[in-house]
């Protein structure tokens, strides 16, 4: 157990402890859609607030998870080759797609994305129903943490990749891999 | 000149690097990124593009269509959990066991009632592969007929709809409609939505349920040997039998109607149809806990009762003329609502005491994460693809002209015909949501602008998809066949089983193009 595995423990419990947390979106968005389809075709009544509740739900569900996706291996891969690769093979992709794709995407993503959320900031766009909620910049702000908690979960692999490359041990205590659609 | 073909150099880039395994949405990205600073460094390339990025992924996380991606996998993981697919197989298995090929009829007849359920392909190749594979082995089946049976008849989900391929092609043909016709000067343009696709894509689903039992009688007929039947069991009631088969039939069915029936019918959108679905599944998952089964039946039974109360009586509380009459119903109703609530709490206390429910909540989570990161990565291509010039290099690609050889052979489907061979081929490799959010964005709006019909189009589309699950060495359906399969089966005879069923889904394409109605005749009826 190396300085370098333990920061990378470190930001798997926090990816992890957040991914379930905010899974739990999932069931609110239900619950919220199927309320909604109730008023609205049995009692005729419609909230624009709980309509736009399940947008907010849905968008910050995707974004805030995707660091939790990419610890337990959730993100897809085109695995012809990777499957029955070696450990070796692996953490060496796993370290070059990191530093060549993962890390500099987020920093496009959070680079562009910067001047679109500050400028939401500074109005603290609202909705642009009436009656909506008020809390557009907070739903924009999600691409920048999206952006920054994908890049900290790459940093948890590409630790994990050196330890590897180095040591020729795969310290990687993976959770059950994402079922897929 | 090498600044021309810088898109498709990218092109081919991102196809050689996804094999490395890194996962897909940020490879895309990623290349992406690195031929914009090419082309940036070439002087072909305005950075300006990217900008665009941001109001991409938002438009990502407030695309209502989007919503019920999340809300249908909720409701098939949780139907999953319910174990709703066990019992059709054991009940389907002893019903139509006896008679030659019966086991392959019913593994293909509980597909397609999945499909139209849950629409998971994962999970219902892998119930299929650990309860029918053993017994159609035990039985004498000739291995690749029972594996190529099993694996086409799991991806049925992705046809049949509701299904996630729909959703999301939906949404990408929707767009790329518009925006043919806007180009085409059209600013009032039709519009399509993902539940035309699902009305266009039901019948072409059951079709192929069709063709696959077609081909498993063939089989039965010619080659006896390759699918006996099973030995009729003495000790088997008949009406037992036919109870216990109903009962496993009920839950789905209730679900598929009240899902499909409520979006084919024209009321609620796909969305909210996902969201009654999922409420279902919930309460069916609920049903299957420990404890007594009231609160269920009386949320169930709540449903419906408020369902006739509205098909009778007007509800609606913000109006002004409701009479004595009009507040006892509202309060009945209201008693009914109540009741599901009810219901539905019971059933969430249990499925979170049990911890089947966080199970469904982060699996649902993670999907619709893998989905959408996709998304954002094949978004950032597309940008990059777009400001190289990428576009004008798809249009006459597609537009080559018609005496080439492709024009002489199809005619005006020469376009359709190729864009189709190409989705097979990458088929092989890469999975439907690249294809989807690569691919299709690139190339519909171009043959929509020729005039095809976008229903038909993505009907012709969805079932290419479905077979990219069944070709190897990348087809999902096989890994996961493959990782239950019993250790007696080699892979060589899980990749021969399908060979019959990718000819069948040809033999489909070529049925549908050759008879567009089979796809466009029920959105017609349907939405007019």
């Amino acid at each position: 157990m190396s300085a370098l595995t333990k920061i990378a423990d470190r930001i798997d419990v926090f990816s992890d402890r957040t991914g379930r947390i905010v899974a739990w979106g999932a069931l609110i968005m239900v619950l919220v859609q199927f309320t909604v389809v109730l008023l609205r075709y049995v009692f005729g009544l419609s909230s624009v607030w709980m309509q736009e509740s399940i947008i907010y739900l849905h968008g910050l569900l995707f974004m805030l998870v995707a660091g939790y996706t990419l610890l337990g291996d959730g993100h897809v891969r085109v695995d012809i080759f990777y499957r029955e690769a070696s450990a070796r093979y692996k953490a060496t992709v796993d370290l070059l797609g990191t530093l060549l794709f993962l890390w500099p995407v987020c920093g496009l993503i959070a680079y562009t994305s910067w001047p679109y959320v500050a400028i939401s900031w500074k109005v603290l766009e609202g909705s642009r129903e009436t009656s909506g909620i008020p809390g557009v910049f907070l739903l924009k702000t999600a691409i920048l943490a999206f952006a920054f908690i994908v890049a900290l979960q790459g940093l948890s692999t590409f630790l994990r990749s050196l330890h590897t490359l180095r040591t020729g041990e795969t310290p990687l205590p993976s959770p059950s891999a994402s079922e897929k659609v | 000149m090498t600044a021309d073909i810088l898109d498709i150099v990218m092109f081919a880039v991102a196809c050689a690097v996804l094999l490395s395994g890194f996962p897909v949405a940020f490879t895309l990205g990623g290349v992406a990124l690195l031929f914009g600073l090419i082309g940036l460094s070439l002087g072909v390339f305005d950075f300006g593009f990217l900008n665009a990025l941001p109001s991409r992924i938002f438009g990502t996380m407030t695309n209502e269509t989007l919503v019920a991606v999340p809300l249908f996998v909720f409701m098939g993981t949780m139907l999953e959990r319910s174990k709703v697919a066990e019992e059709l197989l054991e009940s389907m298995g002893h019903l139509f066991g006896s008679i030659r090929g019966g086991l392959g009829f019913s593994v293909t007849i509980v597909g397609a009632l999945l499909a139209a359920s849950t629409g998971i392909v994962g999970a219902t190749v892998v119930t299929m592969g650990l309860l029918s594979l053993p017994t159609m082995l035990r039985r004498g089946y000739d291995i690749p007929l029972a594996t190529g049976s099993i694996a086409a008849a799991g991806t049925l989900g992705q046809i049949i709809p509701p299904s996630i391929v729909l959703v999301l092609l939906g949404d990408v043909l929707s767009n790329a409609y518009q925006k043919a016709q806007l180009e085409q000067g059209i600013f009032t343009p039709d519009t399509m939505s993902v539940g035309d696709l699902f009305a266009g894509a039901l019948i072409p689903g059951l079709m192929l349920v069709a063709l696959y039992i077609l081909y498993q009688v063939y089989r039965a007929v010619v080659h006896p040997a390759s699918s006996p039947a099973m030995p009729p069991d003495e000790t088997l009631d008949r009406t037992a039998l036919y109870k216990q088969t109903l009962q496993a039939l009920v839950p789905p069915v209730i679900l598929i109607v009240a899902v499909l029936g409520s979006i084919l019918g024209g009321i609620a959108t796909p969305t909210e149809a996902a969201g009654v679905g999922a409420v279902g599944a919930l309460l069916l998952a609920g049903y299957r806990q420990a404890g007594t089964k009231l609160p269920v039946i009386a949320a169930t039974g709540s449903l419906i009762s408020i369902l006739l109360l509205t098909g009778i009586f007007d509800l609606r509380i913000a109006r002004s003329d409701i009479g004595t009459m009009g507040i006892v119903q509202i309060l009945v109703a209201l008693g009914f609502a109540a009741g599901i609530a009810w219901g539905i709490a019971v059933s969430t206390y249990r499925l979170i005491k049990s911890s089947v429910l966080a199970e469904v909540v982060q699996s649902t989570a993670r999907t619709s994460s893998m989905v959408f990161v996709i998304l954002i990565g094949a978004a950032m291509f597309s940008l990059v693809f777009r400001g190289l010039g990428g576009d004008e290099t798809v249009q006459s690609f597609l537009l080559h002209d018609t005496s080439s050889l492709m024009g002489q052979i199809f005619g005006p489907l020469a376009p359709v015909v190729i864009v189709m061979a190409v989705m097979f081929i990458l088929g092989f490799f890469l999975d439907f949501i690249e294809i989807t959010f690569v691919v299709v964005p690139l190339v519909a709006p171009v043959l929509l602008a020729m005039g095809f019909d976008p229903v038909w189009l993505g009907v012709m589309m969805a079932i290419n998809l479905q077979t990219s699950f069944l070709t190897p060495p990348f087809g999902f359906a096989l890994f996961y066949l493959r990782g239950v399969a019993p250790d007696a089966v080699r892979t060589v005879q899980i990749y021969r089983g399908v060979i019959p069923f990718v000819l069948i889904q040809i033999v489909a394409l070529i049925i549908i193009a050759r008879f567009p109605s089979i796809a466009t005749w029920l959105p017609e009826v349907i939405f007019g």
